[in-house]
């Protein structure tokens, strides 16, 4: 059984849906579009692709749907360039996974100058700037939630953890992490987790491996490693289950269930949760085919229709002042009894 | 008189930075020196030392491999799919695909280097990024997971083959090492072998003594590719999950492993060995660096880039000082040289 | 004996519009010293490369045996017996000395056996009479006994025929001795041996026939019996060199302008004491190892002193840098012209104003063109210096324009004292003269010139004083009208100390 934690996003969909009629978007409108990971060969990012792809197709846009990223050697100038270019062959719109921080913002800018839409997906740009709007994958509060809440039951709700994340400069990561420990801070039901330390694996399966360990030698009494990253708390478990401490440390966080399959049945990793990057593709897209096409203004309180997902209703993003953000939902939370289901 | 030679001197120094690094961090950090310690640094030292041996023989040849951290992630994704598609395929088999798919990559950069006569920091940096994208092409974005492996794969790294108390002594490194001291007595017995030093020693004596330095150029790049595919083998084998980020930035840390463990990067001197004692030391610091609360996690790439600067001046100023103590005790020892008279 | 080991018949060679070689024929013979002279750029080290199969002959033939070869490199020539060794001896500093010699042998095995290694090593290094551990490292070899490792290399491969190009250049005399007894012998057990030397004196000691060659051709092939020196320089140059030998007279003046007491530098040299006077030659004569070089470092700051006294126009100074040195007005004509003196890949007027770019700099910062093909210009008139134009890169010149443009580098700095180290190593007689000319200009001009040679002629005929060095310790100064060539030997030796 699948179990679904989107409450917020229900109650915020349910609070404009009366304000305003909901925009349904008309097809066949000609405009080019980018769709741009924050690099080519992750698997999340391909799903993602799959999402927009499919809205491409039912919105049937004559135009171009690109699917552009750079080398992961090269991830930040890449995509400050591809933006670039973007901008310069005016294309109707960048979609942007956002691994370049504030940098990317001038580039930004410059794109939106020349009249294209960049709507962010899975990692906003910090500031806002340069950004007509952020599909949020899940609230971040949620996530926080989510995490908290997955921490307290595979710890018996007391005990050290730590975090394993990407690196210290990607946006949804950080803004994850603040809101788990906003969270633990709030609620009284958290009060005996404690958590240690954060640090960062780079999203490589090496230095991940390497810094999870390195937390169970520092942290004798450690009980659980969160990993909000696909890549660390597939590393995480694959360490911990190399070394034998499974029973010691668990692991948790955001996982692919494919990857995760083995570790969440021999119970490394007993549960762990994530959005569906197909859905989040084909929302982005959307979006960002209502922005480009001027069917949608961009304007908080709008209602709109996304083909197959049904309303949803622009805000402003809590996050982030000033800017703006749809909001997807709801999490998947994978444990042993669905996992291998996904997994196919 | 017994005379230390300038190569186990130099290993000997780097022995003595090993345990001063080993000492600096055990005062530093709480339980530190212990098995454990010994096991997490000797199973990722595994897969470093492969690299380390194989850039040192690039090296010695006045060259540099960029690209070997892209063939390491090549070779793990292009191993790991063989291996899912065929998973009775017989391991002596799938090793030999490791070393053959980075014997291809290496003959890429052996053709372009030293018959196309582009500077191999050239060469490489292109190679880098084109095999890195390669790999992106290749695997289609799709990650090879763990349980697609065959068991006898994933459990080979952790298999401990014997162990002193808790120090465990496991497989892969066990293998690793046993590749090392192999290379080595090629290096150092093989007569052929001779020909990388020389060519790197002195390249155009080389040429005038009739050594054919584009082949053996070349033959150095092959066997720094297989052997950076085989450190692939074992990169899969260890993570199992492999994306195209798998070996990113290892090129770097190969070079800093075998210019630590005093290979000459202008070429012409250096040991394997050597390169492993720089591998360890490599990994001793970055294993240690993250276990030291004093320093936060934005400042650690820095100081690791400072205590690697340090071990190798400290390890060159050792150096000195134990030669010119080498050349006094000589003097003191040599007879008067005998004046010519005309 | 049917055919020549070794011929080339007619060859010629062209390099772009540069012709290098044009209807050379040479013939050598098992068990002869074949001396090849000339000046530089006469066409000699064009010769080798297209013997030791370098460079493809553009017309003519190369013969083996009286057949026809084609050489397609140095590996193919080696393979015939054909190795040659240079000034610059082509050994690998990081392996030892058996490792060395047997670098390319094929008939060793895969696997390296030390033990018989090291054997074969000191077989043929006894084989060349002379005495070296086969397990030293190359890189702490003289320079004598780096020549003998490429000597025993050639010998391990059976060698027929044995290019030795300028040999003793950077040899100490007896060292040079050691090396001509080599030739002998090896031509004594069949092997032909071309010997190029600018040395002529030791041309008569070691060799059988003698060639002359001059801009590219041919010019006689005599036995050495046949040949005087006066004649042969006459055919190398074409023209009778004026000066070479003679020693104008003194023009000294009593200003004493660098005088140095006790001067030393810790495991080189110590006790060394002299004084310069303007318009003075002082020649610092020495067999190698007698650390003259080192005296030119310190003075020049590059080793700076610790022991003595240095005055400078009768006040004590410290010269703790090159900086301070030049400062002071001294210069450093260095003998090893690749590694301190010139930039080789850099053009002719960017290392004439290498010193002194502050000359040529606007108020800026920017270099100023013409000023700098100004300055070149001057020195080219002045210097004598052939070269195509101010741009063409330094490292292809010949070695005598090579020395003057560093020479002009130097006096662009305008110094009052001026340091030669070997100034005419490995240049031909007639750019010799040039040199000798232009020193001796400079001291009329109120300079003064300290000269380290190891040539004794020519320490005769510059040195108003001459001072003579013996590992690291000063063993007389010889006014010039008291010496000989056997005076300053039996200095230089150790066989007899000056009583002063």
């Amino acid at each position: 059984m699948i179990r679904t934690l989107g409450l917020a996003a229900l109650l915020a969909g349910g609070a404009t849906m009366a304000l305003a009629q909901a925009k349904t978007l008309t097809p066949g409108q000609e405009v080019d579009m980018v769709l741009l990971p924050k690099f080519l060969g992750i698997l999340v990012f391909d799903q993602a692709h799959e999402g927009a792809q499919e809205a491409h197709a039912e919105l049937q846009n004559p135009g171009e749907l690109l699917f552009q990223g750079p080398t992961p050697e090269n991830s930040v100038a890449g995509q400050i360039e591809i933006m670039t270019t973007a901008g310069t062959q005016g294309v109707g719109a960048v979609m942007l996974s956002n691994n370049a921080g504030d940098q990317i913002v001038p580039a930004a800018q410059a794109a939106q100058q020349a009249g294209t839409k960049v709507v962010t997906w899975d990692s906003p740009i910090p500031n806002g700037q340069g950004e007509d709007i952020f599909i949020a994958q899940v609230d971040f509060e949620e996530t926080g939630r989510v995490m908290a809440d997955m921490a307290h039951e595979i710890m018996g709700g007391e005990g050290q953890f730590a975090v394993l994340s990407a690196s210290p400069d990607a946006a949804n990561q950080n803004a994850w992490i603040a809101s788990l420990e906003e969270v633990l801070g709030a609620d009284e039901k958290y009060a005996n987790l404690e958590l240690v330390e954060t640090v960062y694996g780079n999203d490589q399966s090496e230095e991940s491996y390497n810094r999870a360990l390195a937390l169970v030698d520092s942290h004798p009494d450690l009980k659980l490693i969160m990993a909000p990253t696909t890549v660390g708390i597939q590393a995480a478990a694959k360490a911990m289950q190399d070394e034998g401490l499974c029973e010691q440390v668990k692991v948790s966080g955001l996982g692919l269930p494919a990857e995760m399959a083995s570790y969440t049945l021999n119970g490394c990793a007993p549960q762990f949760a994530l959005w569906d990057f197909r859905d989040l593709g084909y929302l982005t897209y959307q979006v960002a085919y209502g922005l480009a096409t001027g069917q949608l203004t961009g304007e908080e309180g709008e209602t709109f229709v996304a083909g197959r997902m049904g309303e949803y209703t622009i805000e402003a993003d809590p996050g982030r002042e000033g800017a703006k953000r749809v909001l997807m939902g709801p999490f998947t939370v994978y444990t042993a009894e669905n996992v291998e289901g996904a997994a196919n | 008189m017994t005379r230390v030679s300038p190569g186990a001197l130099r290993l000997l120094a780097l022995v003595l930075v090993l345990l001063l690094v080993g000492a600096f961090f055990a005062s530093q950090i709480e339980n530190y020196l212990n098995a454990r310690l010994f096991n997490r640094i000797s199973s990722s030292v595994a897969i470093v030392a492969l690299i380390a041996c194989a850039q040192t023989l690039v090296i010695l040849t006045r060259n540099i491999d960029l690209s070997l951290g892209a063939v390491v992630g090549f070779t793990a994704y292009g191993t790991g799919a063989l291996v899912t598609a065929v998973p009775d395929l017989h391991p002596a088999l799938l090793a030999l695909a490791a070393l053959g798919i980075g014997a291809g990559f290496g003959l890429v950069n052996g053709l372009l280097v030293a018959y196309a006569g582009v500077p191999s920091i050239i060469v490489t940096l292109a190679t880098m990024a084109i095999f890195r994208s390669a790999l992106v092409e290749f695997s289609d974005a799709q990650s090879i997971t763990t349980d697609s492996l065959p068991d006898w794969l994933v459990a080979f790294p952790n298999l401990q083959l014997f162990a002193i108390g808790g120090v465990q002594f496991r497989a892969a490194f066990v293998a690793a090492v046993v590749i090392v001291i192999f290379v080595h007595l090629a290096l150092t017995r093989l007569r052929p072998a001779r020909a990388l030093y020389a060519v790197g020693s002195n390249p155009e004596a080389a040429e005038m003594a009739g050594i054919d330095v584009r082949r053996t150029v070349l033959a150095a790049f092959v066997a720094a590719g297989a052997l950076a595919g085989l450190a692939g083998l074992f990169f899969l084998a260890r993570f199992g999950n492999i994306t195209v980020v798998a070996g990113l930035g290892f090129e770097l840390k190969s070079i800093a492993a075998a210019v630590l463990g005093g290979v000459n990067i202008f070429g012409g001197a250096g040991t394997v060995v050597g390169a492993l004692i720089g591998a360890i030391l490599v990994d001793l610091i970055e294993n240690s660096l993250v276990r030291w609360d004093l320093v936060s996690e934005f400042w650690r790439e820095a100081v690791l880039g400072l205590l690697i600067l340090s071990a190798v001046t400290g390890d060159a100023l050792l150096m000195r000082r134990l030669q010119r103590l080498r050349i006094r005790r000589d003097k003191a020892a040599a007879p008067v040289p005998k004046e010519a008279t005309p | 004996m049917a055919a020549p080991v070794l011929a080339l018949r007619d060859v010629s060679k062209s390099f772009g519009a540069t012709r290098a070689l044009s209807g050379m024929t040479l013939e050598l013979w098992p068990g002869e010293v074949h001396a090849v002279v000339g000046e530089n750029g006469a066409g000699k080290s064009t010769m080798i490369k297209i013997m030791t199969g370098v460079h493809a002959p553009s017309t003519g033939g190369v013969e083996v045996d009286g057949r026809p070869v084609t050489l397609s490199g140095p590996r193919e020539a080696r393979a015939k017996g054909v190795s040659a060794i240079y000034q610059e001896p082509m050994v690998f500093p990081d392996l030892d000395v058996a490792e060395n010699i047997f670098i390319s042998a094929t008939d060793l095995g895969l696997v390296q056996r030390r033990g018989l290694l090291r054997e074969r090593a000191r077989e043929l290094i006894a084989r060349i009479g002379m005495s070296l551990d086969p397990d030293r490292v190359a890189s702490g070899l003289t320079l004598a006994e780096q020549q003998a490792v490429e000597i025993a290399r050639a010998l391990s491969q059976d060698v027929r025929v044995l290019i030795m190009d300028e040999p003793t250049a950077s040899l100490s005399a007896h060292e040079a001795g050691e090396l001509r007894r080599i030739a002998r012998g090896l031509a004594a057990e069949g092997v032909a041996v071309v010997y190029i030397s600018h040395r002529l004196e030791e041309i008569f000691e070691v060799a059988h026939r003698v060639t002359v060659i001059r801009d590219g051709s041919h010019i006689s092939t005599r036995p050495i019996a046949e040949v005087t020196p006066e004649r042969m320089i006459a055919e190398m140059v074409g023209r009778e060199v004026g000066n070479y030998f003679r020693k104008d007279e003194s023009h000294a003046t009593p200003e004493v302008l660098l005088s140095v007491r006790g001067l030393g530098v810790e495991d080189a040299f110590e006790g060394v004491s002299f004084d310069i006077h303007r318009g003075e030659v002082l020649c610092l004569a020495g067999l190698i190892g007698a650390r003259r070089t080192d005296v030119a470092l310190s003075l020049f700051g590059i080793r700076p002193a610790t022991a003595g006294r240095v005055l400078w126009k009768g006040q004590e100074v410290r010269i703790g840098s090159p900086r301070a040195a030049m400062a002071l007005g001294i210069a450093y004509v260095s003998e090893d012209r690749r590694k301190l003196g010139l930039a080789l890949p850099l053009s002719i007027r960017s290392n004439v104003t290498l010193a002194t770019l502050g000359k040529v700099l606007t108020r800026w910062g920017l270099m100023r063109e013409r000023a700098e093909r100004a300055v070149t210009q001057g020195y080219r008139e002045r210097l004598n210096i052939r070269m195509a134009d101010a741009d063409t890169p330094v490292g292809k010149l010949s070695g005598g324009n090579q020395q003057k443009v560093m020479l002009a580098k130097w006096l662009e700095t305008n110094p009052q004292l001026l340091i030669f180290d070997e100034p005419t190593r490995g240049i031909d007689v007639g750019a010799k003269a040039e040199v000798h000319d232009l020193i001796r200009q400079f001291v009329r001009q109120g300079g003064a010139a300290l000269v380290i040679s190891s040539d004794l002629p020519e320490v005769l005929a510059l040195g108003d004083r001459i001072l003579v060095m013996r590992e690291g310790r000063q063993m007389g100064v010889i006014p010039h009208e008291a010496a000989t060539q056997e005076g300053v030997m039996r200095l230089a030796t150790g066989q007899d100390r000056d009583a002063a």
